[in-house]
């Protein structure tokens, strides 16, 4: 039966919104999710790496956001420890695992530049650390000798988000959540003091409502008079044969978009933001050939041994971009809608973010002052 | 034999043994007339065995060996060759470092794709077919074919090397096919793998040296089909393979699967195999087939006779070939289970009107009808509705034989299942077609060999709806599984926790993908992703659109890495 009231409604069954459910509903409330039957959207798509160092590439390419950025970093601390202790409370292992994480550097002028890096994230309660050749052969022996160097951080990790995506969901069901995965909102409308939101099966009205939709955040808002630029981007990834032990880390590059990393089942994961093409709004991604062939020439120059491992599928999902940074609180003008759209390493920052916008519902302070991150920031811009 | 055709074989417990075998043969042919069959470990060992040979045709991806060093090969694709080193599989397997240099990035993109009028995918009946008419009419032809030998399924060559006389007339017509093409002025690369189909002018191509990215401006796509599963207990057990991997060790390579074979199946090309096995030497244990006997169904078979008489007369000896061997031929019957008996052979149940038996057998051999390998039509947005009659997604084509992607033309096994005959015509319509396409002037006496064509193609759908009728059973999908039966070959998946997924909220296909892993293995869900979609629509009336099957995606077969960074410059 398709519920026509609620007390909370959240749009969005994403990382993001799961998380939030589930903390609105072990708080008693009667939570119901909808979402658009996953079409687009990062939760079935990523990789599951969880970042927590600074891009050293961000941070050249778009100096103004370095103060985002490292206001925003005690978050990805946060973050990442939140989904350790996500795994034990769910009690399902998700094969998360603190691996570290390594950012590469192949010139003397890019590990420098990681340097000072490395020593303003120290600075700000990281724990960092630079490595040389010598220390990089012996803990991590199948990086090529392209390499020179690399800032190691230990927080950083991966999980496998097929599992933590179904432990979530199940943790959820279990304290009575409801989820209505195939009920894409085409409007959300004012109703006294509630809101109504018209969705595939019906319409539900709700006392308040999180909006997790990721990518499609903006087209919620815009007819309600609020401009958020949420962005659908889509993004390539690559995943190998199944091989022994060969890459330990999560490991990216300081000047190069990649990422790759080794699942706990074997596989090798290859991505870190090549472009896929998105054909229509209907449609899914598909992959590109350039960024299939780019992304791997980059890989196999980096750890030259996965020339050697055979591609077995690639992927292309919808990440949402916006200018890197999360969007939480209360929508301004809008009582009682809430916004929840992480910033950068959006998986990684899932169920943190989905914590900060069940406690602004709540009305209770998450633990982070998110005013910075209020959506009140693009009317100002505009 | 000359001494050194000898290749070492490395077991489970790394205990080394020499393997004899004749020039031309692959791996996997000369493992299996040496009596081995489990190839492979699996990440769970669910059935307490391993894999082995199953497709023969390098789309299941179950023989995976170890070959000099190199892990996760099919040895159903490889040439053995003397001194070769084989192992069995362990998994995961080792990545050893590469012995050349390893590539620096540069951030120059792909070279552009190299132009071709026309790019023929597969070198089967219908693709060689449209190459030559297509050269016929002036275009600039590409072909190419994942194998060896030319000629596809139905023609079947010979292993090149192999020191054999044509086994038949089907043997030596499909020589002359490939002679013919070969002759056309098409370029033709064999041992060559379409792996990616990004967009209809961007195809990436891997030579055997290099990845080639090519530009076509009209393509033919003929990749022909691959065997349905049947899925029952027991099915992934080695010594279990597909009626088409067993016809291939017959006749491109002379060995037989085993010395006793039992088939099982649905459809003609069950007893031809069985005739040829028989005479090859193998003894037949029996031969099951699901529909009814041909006397319940006369109408079919005197229609199916009037439409192609030699083709009916053909059908006609092979029953009386396999009544004269004293084969027990069961019709009505499908095999139920697989299980290993104790002395180590397959014990086979077979159940029908008439009831059950247990039959015990060296190698069972299933033919449960085909499905067409579309991966590539669908990546490149072909338009595939679902045939319902025989459980299958085919494009939608024009009387032309193009897809609703302008350009991009669909022929033989990969369009629907229509047999070698109307293959060949279709290739010589869509090859017209793509020509005229193009801007060339088609020659008077050429178009009318189209018109021709088209007339015999009728004729040959005829035969064709009445064959298929005659041979109507009932599909059993996931129905004869126990919730132990492994579903998805390469994941590993059983029917229980696949029950259990949908128990779970009725997901739709992908998310069930994401739950279980169902389609996310190496054969890139060929198997497992039609039944599951029927299976979804018989369970959640789910419809069966182009949605209900996993979005396409390269590579469409396993490539490595090293393969799709060698780029080749453009010339
Ligand atoms: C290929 C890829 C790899 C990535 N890898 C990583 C990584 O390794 N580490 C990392 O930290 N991050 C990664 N990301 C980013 C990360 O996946 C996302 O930032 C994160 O999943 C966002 O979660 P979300 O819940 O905010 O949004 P989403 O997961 O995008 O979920 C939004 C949901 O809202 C639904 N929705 C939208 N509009 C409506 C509507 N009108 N009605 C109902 N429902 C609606 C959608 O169907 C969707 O399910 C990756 C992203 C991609 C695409
Ligand atoms: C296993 C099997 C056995 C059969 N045996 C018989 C029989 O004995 N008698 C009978 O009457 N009919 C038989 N048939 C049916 C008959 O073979 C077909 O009707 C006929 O071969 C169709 O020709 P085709 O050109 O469409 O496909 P095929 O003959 O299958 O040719 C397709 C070709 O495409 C190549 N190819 C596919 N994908 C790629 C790729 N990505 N890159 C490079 N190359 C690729 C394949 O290697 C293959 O050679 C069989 C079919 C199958 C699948
Ligand atoms: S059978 Fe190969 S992916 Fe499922």
């Amino acid at each position: 039966m398709m519920p026509r009231e609620a007390e909370i409604a959240i749009i969005g069954a994403g990382i993001v919104g799961l998380c939030a459910a589930l903390e609105l509903a072990r708080d008693g409330a009667e939570v119901v999710v909808l979402d658009d039957a996953a079409r687009h959207a990062g939760t079935v798509a990523n990789a599951g790496s969880l970042h927590v160092q600074m891009q050293s590439r961000f941070i050249r390419m778009y100096p103004d956001q370095v103060p985002g950025l490292e206001r925003s970093l005690p978050l990805y601390v946060a973050a990442a420890r939140r989904w350790a202790e996500l795994e034990a409370e769910l009690g399902t292992g998700f094969e998360l695992k603190a691996s570290g994480g390594l950012m590469v550097a192949e010139t003397p002028e890019s590990y420098e530049f990681l340097a000072r890096k490395c020593e303003r994230e120290n600075r700000l309660g990281l724990t960092v650390e630079m490595l040389g050749r010598a220390e990089l052969a012996r803990i991590a022996p199948y990086l090529g000798e392209a390499v020179i160097g690399a800032e190691f951080c230990a927080e950083e990790g991966k999980l496998n988000p097929l599992l933590a995506n179904q432990a979530v969901r199940r943790a959820l069901l279990a304290v009575g959540g409801l989820l209505l995965p195939e009920s894409r909102v085409a409007r959300i409308e004012r109703d006294g003091a509630a809101w109504l939101l018209h969705h595939a099966g019906g319409t539900l009205r709700a006392g308040r409502v999180v909006i997790a939709a990721g990518a499609g955040t903006g087209a919620l808002l815009a007819p309600l008079g609020l401009d958020v630029p949420t962005v659908a981007e889509p993004l390539h990834m690559n995943v190998t044969e199944a091989t022994a032990p060969l890459i330990g880390h999560l490991v990216q590059h300081a000047e190069r978009m990649i990422t790759l990393k080794q699942l706990a089942a074997g596989q090798c994961v290859i991505g870190g933001g090549w472009p896929a093409r998105l054909a229509g709004a209907e449609q899914h991604p598909t992959v590109e050939a350039s960024s299939l062939i780019g992304n791997l020439r980059l890989a196999s120059h980096i750890v030259p041994r996965l020339a050697r491992l055979r591609l077995i599928r690639t992927w292309a999902g919808v990440n949402t971009t916006c200018d890197g940074q999360n969007i939480l609180g209360e929508a301004p003008g809008l009582p009682g809608l809430f916004l929840a759209v992480p910033g950068d390493a959006g998986y990684t920052l899932g169920p943190l973010v989905g914590r900060l916008a069940a406690a602004a519902l709540q009305g209770r302070d998450g633990g982070f002052d998110i005013a910075p991150f209020s959506a009140a920031r693009f009317r100002a811009a505009a | 034999m000359p001494p050194d055709m000898h290749l070492t074989w490395h077991d489970a417990d790394g205990v080394a043994r020499a393997v004899a075998f004749r020039a031309g043969q692959s791996v996997a042919a000369a493992l299996t007339s040496a009596g081995i069959r489990e190839m492979r470990a699996t990440r769970r060992g669910l059935d307490g065995e391993g894999r082995g040979l199953f497709c023969g045709m390098g789309v299941c991806q179950d023989c995976l060996v170890e070959l000099d060093g190199t892990p996760n090969t099919r040895a159903c694709m490889a040439k053995a060759t003397p001194g070769l080193v084989v192992r069995h599989q362990p998994f995961p397997g080792v990545a050893r470092l590469p012995a050349g240099p390893v590539p620096i990035p540069d951030d120059t993109p792909p070279p552009a794709p190299e132009a071709v009028d026309l790019l023929v995918l597969g070198g089967g009946a219908a693709g060689l077919s449209a190459a030559i008419a297509a050269r016929r009419c002036g275009l600039d032809v590409l072909v190419v074919e994942e194998r060896a030998a030319l000629g596809g399924q139905y023609y079947k060559q010979p292993s090149p090397g192999l020191d054999a006389p044509p086994l038949d007339a089907q043997h030596a017509q499909g020589a002359a096919l490939a002679a013919q093409a070969e002759s056309s002025g098409a370029r033709i690369l064999r041992g060559a793998e379409l792996w990616g189909a990004f967009e209809p002018d961007r195809i990436a191509v891997f030579d055997g040296a290099r990845t080639r990215l090519l530009a076509p401006r009209a393509l033919i796509v003929a990749s022909g089909a691959y065997e349905r599963p049947h899925v029952v207990p027991g099915w992934t057990l080695p010594g279990v393979m597909t009626t088409g991997a067993a016809q291939t060790l017959w006749r491109s390579h002379r060995v037989l699967p085993g010395r006793r074979v039992l088939v099982a199946g649905n459809g003609p090309l069950n007893m031809q195999v069985a005739c040829e096995l028989a005479e090859g030497g193998a003894t037949l244990v029996a031969v099951a087939e699901a529909a009814p006997g041909p006397a319940t169904r006369l109408k079919d078979a005197i229609a199916m006779a009037v439409a192609d008489p030699a083709l009916a007369t053909k059908g006609a000896r092979y029953l009386a070939m396999l009544a004269r061997r004293h084969v027990p031929l069961r019709h009505g019957t499908v095999l139920t289970r697989i299980a290993r008996s104790p002395d180590g052979a397959l014990r086979v149940t077979l159940r029908g009107a008439w009831g059950e038996g247990v039959h015990e057998t060296d190698a069972v051999l299933l033919g449960y009808g085909f499905l067409p390998s579309q991966e590539t039509l669908r990546a490149l947005g072909a338009e595939c509705v679902f045939d319902a009659a025989r459980g299958q997604f085919v494009p939608r084509r024009d009387d032309a034989m193009m897809t609703s992607v302008p350009g991009l033309y669909a022929i033989g096994d990969c369009a629907g299942l229509g047999g070698a005959p109307a293959a060949r015509e279709e290739g010589v319509i869509a090859a017209l077609a793509a020509a005229e396409r193009l801007g060339r002037t088609v020659p008077a006496a050429i178009a009318a060999e189209g018109d021709a064509a088209r007339r015999r193609l009728a004729r040959h759908r005829r035969f064709q709806a009445a064959l298929w009728r005659l041979f109507a059973a009932p599909r059993t999908g996931l129905a004869l599984a126990d919730p132990g039966t492994v579903v998805c070959r390469c994941e590993e998946v059983t029917k229980g926790e696949i029950d259990a997924a949908l128990a779970d909220g009725a997901p739709p296909l992908g998310e069930v993908k994401r739950r279980t892993r169902c389609g996310m293995g190496r054969c890139q869900g060929r198997y497992c992703a039609p039944l599951l979609a029927e299976h979804l629509a018989e369970t959640q009336g789910r419809p069966l659109d182009d949605r209900a099957l996993f979005a396409p995606r390269a590579p469409v077969k396993p490539i490595a890495i090293a393969d799709i960074v060698a780029l080749a410059e453009t010339p």
